[in-house]
């Protein structure tokens, strides 16, 4: 058995040897019926009660965490392309950038993709559900990279506030690099404007829409709503 | 009697209700893919609460018999 690194590892390991004694238990009552006498109800207490509660409670967190690991945004093939850029040590992209910084380490597409407020976990997780119900209803059979589903796009505007978690904008160096400080604290420029490399498909799509500025007016409106609809993911 | 076969019947199925919710619960830490955690943290768990909340009720039934021996003990009795 491997050593155990994170808390995360040490509940699933609480969560499992609980699970079993919990099954021991109740495979033995199945399988020997015994009277129900005190010490069987105290066993059964144990077995049917507090060791699942102990699973419960110690696998939801445990799965919590693993909800906030990028393995798991990728675990659905449609996000193939964002991961492998993402975990790419040559990619200059902010998705990998941020992934190759240790304090965003795993958890790099929660750090920036979470909302920040008094409920911003269960807001974001409340999303990741909606995620859930369109791969299932509307990525599932789609290709290998999600080719053939419909345009993947960001719930709303990439906020300022997310990157300013970390930049606080308040450096020297900072400023001498952005000289309208106030217009970005305050959300008026946004930071992507001009970070815009952020993911590979993103990237690939500004080139569709930087083409279709050749295009000829009717067309160039059909690929600018594509592209406000893709937003920035 | 009927009491009595309630009380094991309730008991028999709070059982099984439970390694069913088990069995979500530790396939999502095992396997844990968006799908299988979504299920473990709402059937699995709701399976789980079934089954405690059928244990109860067996206890409560079977305090309710009045004696304050076991039922096994009333069954072998022939009471």
């Amino acid at each position: 058995m491997s050593a155990i690194h994170s808390v995360e590892q040490l509940l699933k390991l609480i969560a499992l040897i609980c699970a079993a004694v919990s099954a021991a238990i109740l495979v033995w009552y199945l399988v020997k019926r015994p009277p129900l006498g005190r010490t069987t109800k105290v066993l059964l207490l144990l077995g049917l009660g507090l060791l699942p509660v102990l699973v419960a409670l110690s696998g939801n967190i445990a799965g919590y965490e693993y909800t906030l690991k990028r393995p798991f945004c990728g675990s659905c093939h449609v996000m193939g392309p964002y991961l492998r850029d993402a975990e790419d040590p040559s990619s200059n992209s902010l998705a990998a950038v941020h992934s190759r910084n240790h304090r965003f380490g795993e958890e790099s597409c929660y750090n920036c993709h979470a909302d920040y407020k008094m409920f911003g976990a269960i807001t974001t997780k409340l999303n990741g559900m909606r995620h859930l119900y369109m791969y299932i209803t509307e990525f599932a059979n789609t290709g290998p990279d999600g080719e053939g589903g419909p345009p993947i796009h960001i719930y709303k505007p990439f906020s300022n506030n997310t990157c300013m978690q970390c930049h606080s904008t308040k450096l020297a160096s900072w400023m001498e690099k952005h000289p309208d400080p106030d217009s970005i604290r305050s959300g008026d420029m946004r930071c992507i404007d001009c970070h815009d490399v952020v993911h590979p498909l993103a990237l690939t799509r500004r080139k569709k829409a930087a083409a279709a500025e050749q295009k000829p007016a009717g067309e160039k409106t059909e690929q600018k709503a594509e592209n406000k609809a893709e937003g920035s993911k | 009697m009927n009491k009595l076969l309630d009380v094991k019947k309730l008991v028999l199925l709070s059982t099984i209700v439970t390694l069913a919710a088990l069995a979500l619960m530790v396939v999502s830490i095992l396997v844990p893919n968006p799908f299988l955690l979504v299920l473990a943290m709402s059937v699995g768990q709701g399976l789980g609460a079934l089954s405690l909340a059928l244990y109860l009720l067996a206890i409560v039934l079977d305090l309710q018999g009045v004696a304050p021996e076991s039922v096994g003990e009333r069954e072998r009795s022939g009471a």
